[in-house]
């Protein structure tokens, strides 16, 4: 057994975590500010949308993907207190006017016939953006001082992954003719476009 | 998408039939219990009486339709109030958690409707519980859901347990065992709920509990369930105490049941 007594570095040789970061505390809890804010619309949506599909499978996976980010709107939630922020419904706000008007028109869709529109503006066109947005963070941030926002950051991708694999698949289970696929295709540039001129769903200057 | 919608818009596909409370009171099949009497509350789920599988597989079909119901006012909770004082943030989580607990009873029951010889659309579908979640006061809407239907969720739950147990169904026994712990869960958030949303507002509580009253007089449906010798469904109590309701309460509905059964009864007359 090794000496108890030698000395060893503080970090062991395979772990190369570094000090520095893009993003401030302020800038980290603008950012988490506009995740929580996401999510909380993403979960509202999803719940509305259950009652409105008439697919049996579609609507057992929404109220599932429901509960998963109503869990991340609560991880976010409860990291902005730990960011300075003791009021996070100051910071609990959309990056941008483009990015409410995304989820204006994302959520549009209502008719039973249009459950192809619902899934193609979450899971092709808002889940992708929050991957990039999410892996944006986790890949920039300081990999010690900011390492709870990471942690949550992590499992968040998990279920956007998991989610995102879910709804793709569903849509493809969805679309038979060439017809649906140019209304998948056509409704997901209309939506890809108001969020491409709002930068992403933390707004301009970074990816997502 | 519109906020708050109506029972007659939920989105179905071609396998189900929807039935108004009318017709499925006034049911044929709804047969006499006693020589003397024109009515009974419904089948029993007694394994040595010769209708108990069929009553069984009807059962786990109302019970599959109610899960989606149940899901889908859920989910409408979700979207229908912006977050504020009458809705709060956590209130919506606990919605949020509660759809995808309801989704996994969903698929449960599809797959025990399955293991005992159902299919979806074998029955008709009734869509009072989701009417009940249509009521535009949240406070009102978790009580009539959370505390009525989820109560009745849970004598339902413990009737098919005591059911699997009884015909030595391991596979229904332990799929009714948790998805009651669930729905034990759902009644205890709607009690905290209706606690803290009306702590300064006693009127409002009042008009809660009687929101609560009329749904459980009406899922009595006629004595179906109740304390009675003969209910199919009964008052499951220690699980009911379990989610926050007091002994009195209990009481409460088991009165509503007897009242429920003695107009259904002298209806008939």
């Amino acid at each position: 057994m090794a000496d108890p007594k030698k000395p060893r570095p503080a970090f062991a040789p395979w772990d190369r975590r570094e000090l520095p970061g893009a993003f401030t505390v302020e800038e980290s809890a603008r950012r988490v500010g506009h995740y929580k804010w996401v999510e909380m619309r993403l979960f509202e949506a999803l719940g509305g949308w259950v009652a409105t599909v008439p697919e049996l499978d579609v609507k057992m996976r929404l109220g599932t993907h429901t509960y998963k980010h109503a869990w991340h709107a609560e991880l976010w939630h409860k990291r902005l207190p730990e960011l300075r922020e003791m009021n996070p419904e100051r910071l609990t706000q959309p990056a941008n006017d483009d990015v409410v008007a995304f989820f204006d028109a994302m959520t549009e869709p209502e008719a039973p016939g249009e459950t192809i529109e619902k899934l193609v503006g979450v899971y092709r066109v808002l889940i992708p953006h929050k991957i990039a947005a999410y892996t944006y963070h986790l890949n920039n941030t300081s990999q010690i001082t900011d390492a709870p926002t990471i942690r949550s950051l992590r499992h968040a991708l998990d279920d956007e992954f998991e989610d995102w694999r879910d709804g793709e698949m569903l849509i493809q289970s969805l679309i038979d003719t060439e017809e649906e696929v140019e209304r998948a295709a056509a409704h997901q540039a209309q939506l890809e476009a108001i969020l491409v001129r709002g930068g992403g769903i933390a707004g301009k200057g970074s990816i997502g | 998408m519109k906020r708050h919608m109506q029972a007659t818009e939920l989105a179905r596909d071609e396998r189900f039939v929807r039935i108004s409370t009318e017709e499925r009171f006034n049911d044929p099949r709804q047969v006499p219990r006693e020589p003397g009497s024109k009515r009974r509350p419904g089948p029993q789920l007694r394994p040595e009486r010769h209708e108990a599988p069929d009553a069984a597989r009807a059962m786990m079909h109302a019970i599959f339709t109610g899960e989606i119901q149940a899901l889908e006012g859920a989910g409408r909770t979700c979207w229908d109030f912006e977050v504020g004082a009458d809705s709060p943030f956590e209130l919506k989580l606990d919605m949020a958690r509660q759809c995808w607990d309801e989704a996994r009873h969903c698929e449960i029951s599809v797959k025990l409707g399955d293991h005992m010889g159902t299919e979806v659309g074998e029955y008709a579908e009734n869509v009072v519980l989701f009417e009940a979640a249509c009521n535009p006061d949240p406070v009102l809407r978790l009580t009539g859901v959370n505390r009525a239907l989820e109560g009745l969720a849970i004598d339902v739950f413990n009737t098919m347990r005591e059911y699997g147990q009884a015909t030595a169904d391991p596979v229904l026994e332990f799929c009714e065992d948790w998805m009651l712990a669930d729905e034990v869960t759902h009644v205890k958030m709607g009690s905290d709920w209706l606690r803290r949303l009306t702590e300064n507002d006693p009127e409002r509580r009042a008009r809660a509990l009687e929101f609560q009253r009329v749904v459980d007089k009406l899922f009595s449906a006629g004595g179906f369930r109740g304390d009675e010798d003969d209910s199919p469904v009964k008052l499951a109590r220690r699980f009911r105490e379990l989610a926050g309701f007091t002994p009195a309460e209990v009481e409460e509905i088991s009165q509503l049941s007897r009242q429920a059964r003695a107009e259904a009864d002298a209806a008939v007359r």
